[in-house]
């Protein structure tokens, strides 16, 4: 039936589409330029016509009781914000909590129960030594680690935003933090793409596709990074129970490091505001910008409709892109850690030639080369680090040999590894603000390509943070050598 | 290990040099990227496009005033004029200087793009109104042919630029000017700005800082020598007379006209209060507009205001049975009978 | 809910000779016992449809109870950015579902809404059905008028009748049905309810047992009345077979590319021309 068709089409000649074409250029002139507008309105001149013949609506009240009350108290004046932080508050402490136990399961499942399994049956079936240290330390132990780190807190956090998400709260709460986030150039659903990064930035930029302005999305992408995600997590705990918790008397040691890992994480919403600030007025001004916000009903959520799409869409995907990346990084670590040049390992080599420079932002080598080869995983970097110290310093009875990452039960242990190569308060205050500001993870960076389908953006959005996280450093250093030495 | 004061002070420095080489607009960057559209091609479009003006409101153009339009000395003006002539583009004659058809034709391709950059900026990027003009100075000398038709396809193929001037067609068509001062209307009568002329800067930026803007309905009060005193949109406006030459009114008919008191704004609306939209003020642009008409904001439309955010901005209203948000600067340029 | 019997009393339809549950051995039986889901299985299709409609009325939902596919609901716009497309069998004819962004019209400039507005367009599929919520059934309309401008072949799916319920908003499916000139068809699609009539519905219109007489804007500003009719004319002229002509002029008229590139190439002729073969084997099929 098709091909027959072709034919009637040909008789058309290019003459007589030109002018229709024409003919419409010169009517354009004299309508002006209201069509857009004009079209619209006769078709809600039709429909409010349709609507208002095939629609009763309720008598009396015009919105049902319940969704008024509760909109009147979710956006109230006194009581919107405290509300929302409480839930905020019950959310991330529901996924701290929740995930410590699975966490420490499945991590004693796969590293300490299966790496020595596997490395067994490695030598069992006469593999070489190296490809044993490849696959078995390095790769097998990244991805041991990306799994049990990043796992239990997004299959608990995910959910819990999706439910959130599926009642109607999150646009309510979008409407609420709005003027905050337009005093900033962007728009206040970048609150939930920002919250949502606080679980994952990949997830973060992903959900930046509820904004449907260009210019606003663009920002709220770029300053997704700034959201400290779950990989960071533990990390600052652990960092700031060290150097800060051991302040205080044992008493308040909990409360000073919660403390300096909140503060840590506020400053990353403070840098979100002020990135937004500065790329709305120079870089991102070329892109169209626009509002607006639809409050849908109230709906019961769908708990397991809910729990299915936000454990494959989410957490299924994110942390299969997480374990794809995280492999070469496992066995990247593991071959500069034991190929040698001369007397010392390739790490050895790197981390004495930047030291220098990293003792100038007051970190050192290790945690340099530590974030370079981290970067497909934040999760990584703590494992790396320990290693790392341990080969460059030489200490003994520590760890399992060159190129296996580890991580010690103890924080104390831990502390002393860390003294041991080195590390001093200036150390700990820098690596948590050098873990709040350097590149998004690759994860995070291929997404943001995805989404942007930009080079250029994508660039951006590694650079900007990078720059920043340099520049502090340096400052906070520079300042605290000052004052202190 | 270096000395922190030493490292401050040299980063301090470095800072200062960068901050000299790339600050938007004061530069030295920014700069040498004004002073190279100041080359050649430029100079030479920049000429034609001055004469096609001049010519279009029937003025005479002379070697001075091109001179004076492009900031440069009256020899380097003559010189142009040379040059422009040579390429078949201008002819002199007694009174000065007059276009060819290809000189023309070029000029027109130049507006062109100039205005299509204008309008692409005001409806698709959020670049404030003042820096419209400018930018378009620079994308019109750089842009491709081709470039500018992908443009014009991308921005729905618009025919008249944010000031109200008419857009030529790639074929260099263009209706003729309609439209007089606002000096012409008399005491009472209606009118509609068709057009606010971006040139000189400073003057185009107090009219924008006044709200005018094209499509607004204007009624004349009365005016004298010192000042001219109108209602715009129903608030009165007080401009010298110097001011108003930058603007150009149509009449409107009396059917037309809609507004006679000041109108109220949708954020004026009290919560729990209805009223119905009259119009969307034509400062609303592109996307905005468009996303504000397609969820039901139309003259006529019944809208109540339902709750504010617990930051006061914005607001929730009920339109056509759904609940959008608004922001009280889109919502301060919907009018509304209550 | 069995509103699509009331369509067939209708009018506009009596010229139908059979109703089609009645003596048709291969009409769909009337349950989702008929119903195959395919998932993403589809080499192979008889139909095309198209599911297009407003972010937030269950959209997604609808196309999970069709495909049996889970694509993921939410109450924000644009989460279906990428077409998702799944498949069903049903009355032995294989259908082919195609799933477009969640838009509020199809005139403004966004991506999602000329990824959709091609495809209605330009994709020509057997039926588009359009999910429309209850309880905002007027803001709705703004996309059904704007999808029946463009294709004579639509499928009204009156979603969240549940929510409509619960809110004591009373909609007359029938007398939309007659306003409209197409099927529609209540549902609560997250209860499955509805999806039989949905599917029945969509099957008729796509195999022609039924014939659409889709609303058209009549009325527009007398400003534009004048350059519609004199356009219109010329492009009646030019493409005779096109249903939409005052609608392409009116897109002419806002200066859109994609219909001046089509008007240009004369891909404007070959969809008129493809409607219009479609329309008459319809009507000799009766």
């Amino acid at each position: 039936m098709k091909k027959g068709l072709k034919k009637e089409q040909s008789t058309t000649t290019a003459s007589s589409k030109e002018s229709i074409l024409s003919s419409a250029n010169t009517l354009r002139w004299e309508i002006g330029e209201h069509v857009h507008d004009s079209l619209i309105e006769s078709i809600y001149a039709d429909a409010n016509q349709i609507a208002s013949r095939a629609v009763t609506l309720p008598a009396g009240k015009p919105r049902f009781d319940f969704d008024k009350k509760l909109d009147t108290l979710i956006t109230s004046r006194w009581f919107g914000f405290p509300l929302m932080f409480l839930l905020l508050a019950f959310v991330f402490w529901l996924t701290v909590e929740g995930a410590n136990i699975p966490s420490a399961l499945i991590a004693s499942l796969l590293v300490d129960t299966i790496h020595p399994w596997l490395r067994s049956v490695f030598v069992l079936i006469g593999s070489p030594w190296w490809l044993t240290g490849v696959l078995v330390d390095g790769v097998w132990l990244a991805m041991a680690w990306v799994i049990s780190v990043m796992l239990p807190p997004m299959a608990i956090f995910f959910p819990l935003f999706t439910l959130l998400e599926d009642f109607g709260y999150l646009p309510r709460g979008a409407f609420n933090m709005d003027s905050l986030f337009r005093r900033a150039g962007a728009h206040g659903k970048q609150s939930l793409s920002m919250t949502m990064g606080f679980g994952c930035n990949a997830a973060g930029v992903v959900a930046t596709r509820i904004i449907d302005s260009p210019r606003e999305r663009l920002i709220a992408i770029i300053t997704n990074n700034f959201s400290l995600c779950n990989g960071r997590w533990p990390t600052q705990i652990l960092i700031a129970s060290i150097f800060f918790g051991t302040l205080a008397p044992p008493a308040l040691a909990g409360f000073i490091t919660a403390g300096a890992v909140v503060g840590v994480a506020t400053l990353g919403i403070f840098f979100t505001l002020v990135v937004s600030w500065g790329l709305s007025r120079t870089l991102l001004k070329g892109e169209a910008s626009s509002f607006s916000l639809e409050l849908p009903p109230y709906r019961p959520p769908q708990l397991w409709q809910t729990l299915y799409t936000s454990l494959i869409d989410r957490t299924a995907i994110v942390l299969w892109r997480a374990i794809v990346f995280a492999a070469p990084a496992g066995a990247v670590i593991w071959l500069v850690s034991n190929i040698h040049i001369g007397t010392m390992s390739i790490a050895e080599h790197f981390i004495n030639l930047s030291n220098p420079f990293g003792i100038l932002l007051g970190l050192n080598g290790v945690i340099i080369i530590a974030y370079i080869i981290a970067i497909p995983a934040n999760e990584i970097v703590i494992p790396t680090v320990l290693m790392m110290t341990v080969l460059s310093t030489k200490l003994s009875g520590i760890g399992s040999g060159a190129g296996v990452m580890f991580e010690l039960n103890e924080a104390t242990a831990v502390a002393d590894v860390l003294r041991a190569g080195g590390w001093t308060m200036l150390t700990g205050l820098n690596l948590m603000l050098f873990s709040l500001l350097h590149n998004p993870c690759s994860t995070t960076i291929y997404t943001i390509y995805k989404e942007t389908k930009s080079v250029k953006w994508t660039a951006l959005a590694t650079i900007i943070p990078t720059i920043m996280g340099i520049v502090i450093c340096f400052l906070v250093a520079q300042i605290y050598r000052l004052l202190f030495v | 290990m270096i000395d922190p004061g030493k490292a401050l002070i040299l980063f301090g420095i470095t800072a200062a040099v960068l901050t000299v080489l790339f600050i938007p607009k004061y530069g030295l960057f920014a700069q040498w990227k004004r002073a190279r559209h100041g080359m050649n091609r430029a100079l030479v479009e920049d000429a034609l496009k001055h004469i096609y003006d001049y010519e279009y409101k029937n003025i005479n153009c002379t070697t001075e005033s091109i001179a004076g339009v492009l900031l440069i000395s009256t020899d380097e003006s003559a010189e142009l004029l040379t040059r422009l002539s040579a390429m078949g583009l201008l002819i002199t004659n007694d009174n000065g200087v007059k276009l060819t058809a290809d000189g023309n034709s070029y000029a027109l391709r130049i507006i062109r793009v100039h205005r299509l950059w204008e309008r692409y900026l005001a409806d698709e990027t959020s670049v404030p109104p003042t820096e419209w003009h400018s930018s378009a100075e620079l994308a019109e000398h750089t842009l491709s042919p081709a470039e500018t038709e992908t443009l014009a396809a991308q921005i729905g193929n618009p025919n008249f630029d944010p000031h109200g001037d008419p857009i030529p067609t790639p074929t260099g068509e263009m209706p003729p000017r309609k439209g007089h001062s606002l000096l012409s209307l008399k005491s009472g009568e209606f009118a509609i700005i068709t057009h606010i002329e971006d040139e000189p800067e400073a003057v185009f930026a107090q009219l924008i800082a006044q709200g005018l803007y094209v499509g607004m309905q204007v009624r004349m009060i009365d005016r004298s020598n010192e000042r001219v005193r109108f209602a715009a949109d129903g608030e009165e406006i007080v401009l010298a007379p110097l001011l108003t030459n930058n603007l150009t009114v149509a009449p409107i008919t009396e059917e037309e006209q809609r507004i006679t008191a000041p109108l109220d704004s949708l954020a004026s609306l009290k919560i729990g209060e209805e009223a119905h939209v009259l119009s969307i003020s034509k400062a609303m642009r592109g996307q905005q507009r468009r996303r504000l008409m397609d969820l039901g904001v139309v003259p006529g439309t019944t809208i109540r205001a339902e709750m504010k955010s617990a930051s006061g901005d914005p607001t929730a209203y009920a339109i056509r049975g759904a609940t959008v948000a608004l922001r009280r600067q889109h919502a301060a340029m919907i009018f509304i009978r209550k | 809910m069995q509103n699509h019997h009331k369509f067939t009393e209708g009018e506009e339809i009596n010229s139908m000779s059979q109703t089609p549950n009645e003596n048709c051995d291969d009409c769909p039986v009337h349950n989702l016992g008929n119903l195959t889901k395919l998932g993403i299985n589809m080499s192979q299709f008889d139909f095309v449809v198209a599911l297009a409609g407003n972010p937030n009325t269950g959209k997604s939902t609808v196309f999970n109870a069709l495909t049996g596919l889970r694509q993921h609901t939410g109450n924000w716009p644009g989460k279906t950015v990428t077409r998702a497309e799944g498949g069903f069998v049903y009355g032995n004819k294989r259908f082919k579902l195609v799933d477009l962004p969640g838009t509020y019209s199809l005139l403004s400039t966004s991506t999602d809404e000329e990824v959709a507005r091609d495809f209605i367009l330009f994709g020509q599929p057997d039926v588009t059905v359009i999910v429309v919520d209850a309880t905002r059934l007027e803001r709705n309309l703004n996309l059904v008028l704007q999808v029946l401008e463009i294709t004579d072949r639509a499928v009204v799916c009156l979603n969240l009748m549940d929510e409509a319920q619960r809110h004591n908003i009373k909609v007359d499916t029938r007398r939309l049905a007659k306003d409209l000139g197409v099927p529609v068809v209540a549902a609560a699609a997250r209860q499955e309810e509805g999806i039989p009539e949905l599917l029945k519905n969509v099957y008729d219109v796509a195999s022609g047992a039924y014939l659409c007489r889709p609303h058209r804007l009549e009325r527009t500003a007398p400003r534009l009345e004048k350059a519609i009719s004199v356009l219109s004319g010329k492009i009646k002229k030019e493409f005779p077979l096109l249903p939409n002509t005052r609608w392409i002029a009116l897109r002419l008229l806002d200066g859109d590319q994609k219909i001046i590139d089509a008007v240009k190439s004369g891909e404007l002729g070959n969809l008129s021309a493809k409607s219009a073969a479609i329309r008459a084997a319809r009507e000799t099929t009766k």
